[in-house]
């Protein structure tokens, strides 16, 4: 038995403030139903082809497009308001300044030696790169449900179907950033990182 | 009983569109959509009604971005082929001067072109150019009542919509009988269809005969809407 031995060893924890886990937990869920109703919409008439183009295989939220649109405008408040205060907070907490890349984690990974703190730095380039892309599928998402009332989004994007694209793109994105981000944050904290997150 | 005092004839009829929307629907996601739309909704349309500055023109594209090829003929069943002699508008309801106008008529009035995005509910969009008679004229001939607050399109197909005035009063929204400088064609929506940039695609009835002025929309709002779609559905 090994359990009682005399030499045990403290192992620290990683914590995580609960206003950063209530922020991730709700962006995950109104991600996914953003994404999984999104492509209910998408599926009415492909962005690539038209009628004719791809479909996808019909596994999404809401079952029809009308329903599609339900949820789909229904968990825009909750994904970009929930984006709207965890903004708020980074600033107001100045997480902003320590919590996601800057100039020390470009140098650990130029001239830097030690590989656990280079996987530190793609960690942290990788998940502050995602809050543009979330931050343009809001954008290109309010070009395309008020395209007359912002109109001057859809000028900002070119013309309609360069919108399309573009808010279409952030799905995969988000798909591949999922997979990149719990990678990377396994390689750097372990499961034990990756639970402080969740619990 | 005070259970069934409290409990009034709306809640009544809610309950019962939910729990048929409950049993309708096969597939769970589809099952809490109704749901979700009818909790989401309102304050959607809020914003929607928020944002539509019925005085204020949407930005007009040159004509030379008319896309010809991307307009897509959507119909719910059949394109009605009408006879121009024959057709008349009806414009009635809670008005002081239901009329009735045939083409000639609708032509003497004035001509106002519109080049929009016209956008489906469907995901693509066609810059089009629209001409014809401003719907705010033809219900100003037409002089409601200071009660009125809806306007419902009845098509020759059976289609039928109904619209907030607010949208109506809007001074791009037509009854168009012209398409991209030429004669509206059949498929479009000959002799007098919808058409404005402020709403989506479903929102523009084709071969519209009568236009009819009410103070409260009706347990029929519109063929996509009775089946789950938005009803303000503003762009």
């Amino acid at each position: 038995m090994t359990t009682d031995s005399p030499r045990f060893k403290p192992v620290l924890f990683p914590k995580q403030a609960l206003l950063a886990k209530s922020f991730h937990w709700v962006n995950v869920v109104s991600l996914f139903i953003m994404l999984g109703s999104g492509l209910q919409i998408y599926n009415a008439n492909p962005v690539f082809g038209g009628r004719q183009g791809i479909h996808l295989p019909p596994i999404f939220i809401g079952g029809w497009l009308a329903g599609g649109r339900d949820w789909h405008f229904g968990s825009m408040w909750i994904f970009s308001l929930n984006l709207l205060w965890y903004g708020v907070y980074i600033l107001a907490s100045r997480r902003w300044k320590h919590r996601f890349v800057g100039q020390p984690d470009l140098k650990a990974l130029q001239v830097g030696k030690n590989p656990k703190r280079k996987a530190y730095s793609w960690h942290r380039i990788v998940y502050t790169a995602i809050v543009p892309v979330l931050l343009l599928a809001i954008l290109s998402g309010i070009g395309m449900y008020k395209p007359a009332q912002f109109y001057w989004i859809v000028d900002l994007f070119g013309d309609w179907q360069a919108l399309r694209i573009v808010h279409f793109m952030t799905v995969p994105i988000v798909v591949g950033f999922t997979i990149v981000h719990s990678l990377l944050a396994l390689k750097v904290g372990g499961s034990r990182l990756l639970e402080s997150m969740f619990w | 009983m005070p259970f069934m005092q409290s409990f009034n004839r709306r809640q009544f009829l809610q309950m019962a569109g939910l729990s048929s929307t409950l049993l309708l629907s096969g597939c769970g996601s589809d099952l809490f959509a109704g749901v979700v739309g009818q909790v989401t909704e309102p304050l959607n349309q809020r914003l929607d009604e928020l944002l539509l500055n019925p005085q204020k023109p949407v930005p007009e594209m040159p004509i030379s971005s008319i896309e010809p090829d991307k307009l897509i003929v959507n119909t719910f069943d059949f394109t009605p082929v009408i006879d121009p002699k024959l057709y008349r508008l009806t414009i009635d309801g809670e008005v002081n001067n239901p009329m009735q106008l045939g083409v000639k008529e609708l032509y003497k009035l004035p001509l106002t072109s519109v080049v929009m995005r016209h956008v489906c509910v469907e995901g693509w969009a066609a810059i089009v150019q629209w001409g014809g008679v401003r719907l705010r004229d033809l219900i100003q001939l037409a002089q409601p009542k200071e009660t009125v607050r809806y306007v419902y399109f009845q098509s020759a197909d059976g289609y039928y919509e109904s619209w907030d005035l607010r949208s109506c009063l809007h001074p791009q929204t037509l009854m168009a009988y012209q398409k991209n400088g030429e004669p509206l064609p059949i498929e479009n929506g000959a002799p007098l269809r919808l058409a404005a940039p402020i709403k989506l695609g479903y929102k523009h009835s084709k071969w519209v005969t009568r236009i009819m002025l009410t103070s409260n929309l009706l347990p029929q709002r519109g063929y996509w809407e009775d089946r789950g779609y938005e009803w303000f559905a503003g762009l």
